[in-house]
């Protein structure tokens, strides 16, 4: 079975190599670094689409029994799709999934355990009112059901687990009054409660000290001892180094390939995260003020610290970094959303410190929050009505709505953002995301503020509307306007940018020329991988 | 590209048309059945149709209706108010207080002026309480307004001392107020004034504007900075108000000011709102909507009365329409 | 379901369901001259009421070209009126009014007047006589009654006619309910050791009873009477000081003394009541007069008519019983 097996990784790696020549000769060295013969779970071809974009596209993978299986890529590379899919939360819409060897469907979450694989979320799915005990019960595959429960047959039922784990608490303590690191043992000590074998977590360590991750790495390393296996998906680069075995690599929802821990190095797993051809051509050079429009000094909030810089006139400046490491909490402290405990903010020369949106639009700043569904658009509103909205003070009379001045305003605006809507009493719910992405824009371009703050403008838009928003910019920007660009792809701010400000878990950790720097310089930096230098 | 546009927005236009039809199709559909099973009177017309009975309607639905118009416009901000029956019934013994226990030997008119203005403003005080408490306690508006419901009800019954006070068929300034607010036209033009008025403000203002946008997406409003707490302060204060209309109104009906009136109101003024199309998790909603559902209650109310059915079997009939109104009127969620 | 489907599928529920409900109840037989009498009770849920419903409707069975039926207005005002302004569009041959209070009802039943349809108004009165006839009991003597057994009984229990009296009322705004206080409080003022230590509205429901005279007991350490006007809230009373164990220490007393298992008079049977006043139902009166109304164009009936009570005590409440159980 095992030589089917090597014909088989050798065909899918062969079919790869057809596809991406020039990396065959790579791809010959992983087939035997992916020998199958301790082979415990594997995927195949896995595919998983979302309203038309491909989260995952025919990935492979092989999970070897016993060892610590990394997976790792930018955002939106599909890495917790692809742990979701193993775990049963998500279904895919093509491939197949073998575990040792025989085919396996795991359709939902209840059948994943039942083939031993768990899952430890990386934001739990644990019930914080209900005591440890019940939470290691609920939904457990090994207890058999009945209509009431037995406190004491709970509690000897989960003390083996618990102690395997090492986590010194009494069955009946309520959940919540744990720390998050205890908090994440006792999903562990569910998953092993349920004879797993394999258990996948999902940025186990996001929430973590750091004496708590390396308590979770010993425990890693006794499961690992004890024959299970960890497929450990993450972006902290250090860690991984630390606890993993293999290295798998996704890139847009494709498998790119996968390598032995020990021999090689953060340089060529970030190579192989962002190596793409640049599609566009770099910008010209643009034409910048000396004056600083925006002056950041020591920016501390919750979730920032110190965070200095300054946006010129007529300058963009990306903002680059992993999920969480801080760009829009950057946004939200800037415009009156978060509480700014240190550190200060100047617009054109004048302190300010808005608390609420209404007053930083009034001091000249704007925002085009990150979830257009949830934070910027009323769906059922129409386009002129969300159009409108912020700008509404200017355009009244009364309280009445000067309707002729209001579509005289969007009518000016709709032709810079190239806007398509045959009717502007349509709900905005029945626009496409590119459409839905321009009535924000349009929005913004009413209020016409001195700086503004886009986050992740182009998610989920197609090609077309990209360029457009790209040229919007562009117009800003030779206004006289300060653009901050918020953005996970990282090609689209070098084409746009000026400058890129990384971050990296709350910190300011580069501040790069946009046209003397590359995407693994980037990268590398949000990763925390290298020591940042001050600019 | 642009003929994909051009479908998706006339789509739109089609259906936010379809959804205020549903409501209409609805209001219909019960005229229809109620002309059909009307009883006939003794020159063979259809009773149903009788011009007098049809205003019956208008001016019997005036109460609910009044008061669900306010009722729309805190729905539509995403909250609910529960003490409206409450302070209908404040609203008419503050009323009948004024008209029949104070003589300030001034004009009839000035004296019916006074007496209304001040039920109206004592409701509105109590809608703007609610208001700011909820929005500064963090209270939610359901839990609030339960609290106003037993409070203002005990408010009134301890003003009157548990008794109603009668508004009498004498010469009095009361009597003459029961005269001309309780005739029929004066309470439907009452009515219908009012919702043209709330009808304008939902969309022509500002105002209306912001109401919808904070009930589809609050947290968007908050993103684009609108004035989330005088807005909602301000559509309790309307419920306030209204229900103090609504209180008048009833009292120039019943020739009384009575503690215990208005009682369980308030379900029959959400069930109106929602039949006419107003989702309760807000957002989604119109006065027409609004207007219309009041009518369907009306109407329903009306044709089984004709029909002398057991009012147990009356109640199980509503209750039957309202879910199918809502079942009805649910939209399968857009992408 | 697309959308289409479930308007079409609610269209055709309701259609039936309306079908149903109105061909069910209106069943007209052709031949004899139908005559229509629409009863507009105020609250179906009293004892009292539900009570003079039955009665109402076993007597009215009687005659199989009366088409009888009830409207009922939960005890809200505006119910009642747009009630009966719907009725007035039937035009019925008669209509029967309990009024719900006072005030609210005058008006339209002065319009069903003006509409030439003959009004019975029952059992309780408005402010103007809008109404062909009144039936009515004499609430003021079952004061007096219920006032002058509280005498012999204090005057039985301490030898001199003084004590503490907890008095239980229903709305305020009803003519039974000041005539009842009333015809008591004149018997009682002429002595003034007898004390009304504690007055509580109850709106003549038994659970409110109860609730008030949990709050009175809380408040007397003494209570001597129990004097409620109407069984149910004498009955939640017992209940309230049987809870603090203290029922023996007073004695209740209520107004109706309706027949049956759930009435007055077995309470007073069972020791629960010391002592009731049958309150008339008024329903044979009106059933008579309106019968007369209806067959006989000439018949023209008093303003008035007033029904006599009877006190029921253990001594006679036995008999009485039995006589009700006919």
């Amino acid at each position: 079975m095992s030589v089917e097996k090597t014909l088989h990784a050798v065909e899918d790696e062969a079919t790869l190599a057809m596809a991406n020549p020039g990396a065959s000769a790579r791809r010959v060295v992983d087939t035997m670094a992916n020998d199958p013969s301790d082979g415990f779970l594997s995927v195949d071809g896995i595919s998983k689409h979302y309203d038309g974009v491909y989260a995952l596209q025919g990935v492979n993978l092989q999970i070897r029994r016993g060892e610590v299986h990394a997976l790792v890529g930018e955002n939106g590379a599909g890495k917790s799709t692809l742990g979701k899919v193993i775990a049963g939360v998500v279904r895919p819409d093509s491939g197949q999934i073998r575990l040792m060897g025989q085919r396996v469907t795991i359709a939902t979450p209840m059948d994943a355990r039942c083939l031993g694989i768990g899952i430890v979320f990386q934001e739990l799915d644990l019930f914080p009112h209900l005591s440890v005990a019940e939470n290691i019960a609920i939904g457990n595959v090994n207890l058999e059901r009945r209509g009431w429960v037995n406190f004491r047959q709970l509690d000897e039922f989960c003390r083996p687990f618990l102690q395997r784990v090492v986590l010194q608490c009494d069955g009946r303590t309520v959940l919540g009054e744990l720390a998050i690191g205890q908090m994440q043992l006792v999903a562990v000590a569910r998953a092993l409660s349920m004879d797993a074998r394999l258990i996948v977590m999902d940025e186990p360590t996001s929430s973590l000290a750091d004496d708590s991750v390396e308590n979770l790495f010993q425990i890693i390393r006794q499961l690992k001892a004890s024959g299970v296996s960890i497929l450990y998906v993450s972006h902290k680069m250090k860690e991984i180094f630390q606890i993993a075995d293999r290295i798998s690599v996704l890139r847009d929802g494709k498998y790119i390939g996968t390598r032995q821990a020990g021999k090689t190095d953060m340089d060529e797993i970030i190579t192989m995260m962002v190596g793409r051809e640049i599609q566009s051509r770099p910008r010209a050079a643009r034409n910048l003020g000396d004056q600083p429009i925006l002056s950041v000094r020591g920016l501390t909030t919750r979730r920032l610290s110190e965070i200095t810089f300054d946006l010129r006139v007529g300058e963009v400046l990306g903002v680059a970094g992993l999920v969480g490491a801080g760009r829009s909490e950057l946004g939200a402290a800037m415009f009156g959303l978060d509480r700014i405990l240190k550190g200060t903010v100047h617009l054109e020369g004048r302190a300010i410190a808005p608390r609420s949106p209404r007053e930083a639009m009034q001091c000249g700043l704007g925002l085009l929050p990150e979830d257009r569904k949830l934070q910027g658009l009323m769906m059922r509103l129409s386009v002129r009505a969300n159009s409108s909205m912020t700008v509404l003070d200017r355009l009244q009379k009364c309280g009445f709505i000067r309707g002729g001045a209001e579509l005289a305003s969007i009518q000016a605006v709709q032709k810079r953002t190239r806007l398509k809507s045959a009717s502007y009493e349509a709900p905005v719910s029945s626009l496409s995301g590119g459409n839905q992405q321009k009535v924000l824009l349009a929005k913004w371009m009413l209020v016409d503020p001195k700086v503004i703050f886009l986050d992740d403008p182009t998610r989920g838009i197609d090609v077309a509307a990209k360029q457009d928003v790209y040229d919007l910019i562009a117009e800003l920007a030779a206004k006289g306007k300060g653009v901050v660009f918020v953005s996970s792809e990282l090609t689209e701010m070098l084409t746009c940018c000026d400058r890129i400000l990384v971050l990296h878990e709350g910190r300011r950790v580069g501040l790069l020329q946009a046209a003397q720097t590359n995407q693994e310089e980037i990268m590398a930096l949000a990763m925390g991988s290298v020591v940042p230098d001050k600019e | 590209m642009g003929m994909t546009r051009q479908i998706e927005s006339a789509g739109g236009r089609v259906l936010g048309a379809l959804s205020r039809l549903q409501s209409i199709v609805g209001l219909i559909l019960i005229v229809l059945l109620s002309i059909v099973l009307s009883p006939k009177a003794t020159d063979g017309s259809i009773i149903f149709l009788h011009w007098g009975n049809l205003t019956d309607v208008l001016r019997q639905m005036s109460v609910v209706g009044v008061m669900a118009l306010g009722m729309t416009f805190v729905i539509l901000t995403g909250g609910i108010d529960l003490s409206v029956g409450s302070i209908l019934a404040l609203s008419t013994c503050v009323l009948a207080t004024l008209l029949t226990q104070w003589q300030p030997g001034l004009d009839y008119g000035w004296h019916i002026a006074i007496a209304v203005g001040a039920a109206v403003g004592a409701s509105t005080l109590v809608g703007l309480a609610n208001g700011y408490l909820i929005f500064r306690l963090g209270v939610p508006p359901f839990i609030m307004t339960l609290a106003a419901m037993i409070g203002i009800r005990g408010l009134a019954k301890w003003l009157t001392r548990n008794a109603t006070m009668d508004i009498g068929f004498g010469q009095d300034a009361a009597a003459v107020f029961a005269r001309s607010i309780g005739d029929k036209t004066a309470t439907i033009l009452v009515f219908l004034s009012l919702a043209v008025i709330f009808w304008v403000v939902l969309t022509r203002t500002v105002l209306g504007r912001y109401v919808r946008a904070i009930g589809d997406n609050e947290q968007a409003a908050r993103y684009s900075g609108l004035p989330i707490r005088r807005v909602k302060v301000w559509a309790y204060a309307m419920m306030g108000l209204l229900s103090g209309v609504a209180g008048v109104l009833y009292a120039a009906q019943t020739n009384q000011g009575d503690p215990n009136a208005g009682s369980g109101y308030e379900l029959d003024v959400i069930a109106a709102v929602v039949i006419g199309g107003t989702s309760l998790s807000g957002g989604k909603g119109s006065i027409t909507g609004t207007i219309v559902g009041t009518t369907i209650m009306g109407v329903l109310t009306n044709i089984l009365g004709l029909n002398n059915i057991d009012s147990n079997v009356q109640m199980m009939t509503k209750a039957v329409i309202i879910i199918l109104a809502v079942w009805v009127q649910k939209h399968r969620k857009a992408d | 379901m697309s959308n289409c489907g479930r308007v079409l599928c609610a269209a055709v529920v309701s259609v039936t369901l309306m079908l149903g409900g109105c061909k069910s109840s209106s069943s007209p037989t052709e031949g004899a001259r139908k005559f229509t009498v629409i009863f507009s009770q105020c609250n179906n849920a009293e004892p009292y009421r539900a009570a003079q419903n039955d009665l109402m409707t076993r007597l009215w069975a009687q005659y199989p070209d009366v088409q009888f039926s009830i409207l009922d207005a939960q005890q809200d005002d505006k119910k009642q009126i747009d009630q009966i302004t719907t009725a007035i569009r039937q035009k019925p041959d008669l209509l029967i009014v309990a009024p719900n209070q006072r005030a609210p009802l005058t008006r339209v039943m002065g319009e069903a007047m003006r509409a030439d349809i003959p009004v019975i108004c029952l059992e309780r009165d408005i402010v103007e006589p809008h109404y062909t006839t009144y039936i009515r009991c004499d609430n003021y003597a079952i004061g007096k009654m219920a006032g002058q057994f509280i005498v012999e009984h204090l005057k039985k229990k301490y030898g001199a006619p003084k004590g503490n009296i907890v008095q239980l009322q229903g709305l305020l705004g009803v003519e039974a309910e000041i005539n009842r206080n009333n015809g008591a409080a004149d018997v009682l003022k002429v002595y003034p050791d007898i004390k009304y230590v504690h007055t509580a509205v109850a709106d003549w429901i038994q659970s409110k009873a109860k609730d008030r005279m949990i709050e009175a007991l809380n408040a007397n350490p003494q209570i001597d009477i129990v004097y409620a006007h109407n069984d149910p809230m004498a009955i939640g009373a017992y209940l309230a000081a049987r809870e603090k164990s203290r029922e023996k220490e007073m004695i209740f007393i209520g107004v109706d003394g309706l027949g049956g298992e759930q009435g007055g008079i077995k309470k007073v049977v069972d020791g629960v009541l010391a002592a009731t006043f049958v309150y008339p139902l008024c329903v044979d009166k009106a059933v008579e007069i309106g019968n007369s109304i209806l067959r006989n164009k000439d018949f023209k009936p008093q303003k008035e008519y007033v029904m006599t009570s009877t006190a029921v005590t253990p001594e006679n409440a036995a008999e009485l019983l039995k006589k009700t159980a006919n």
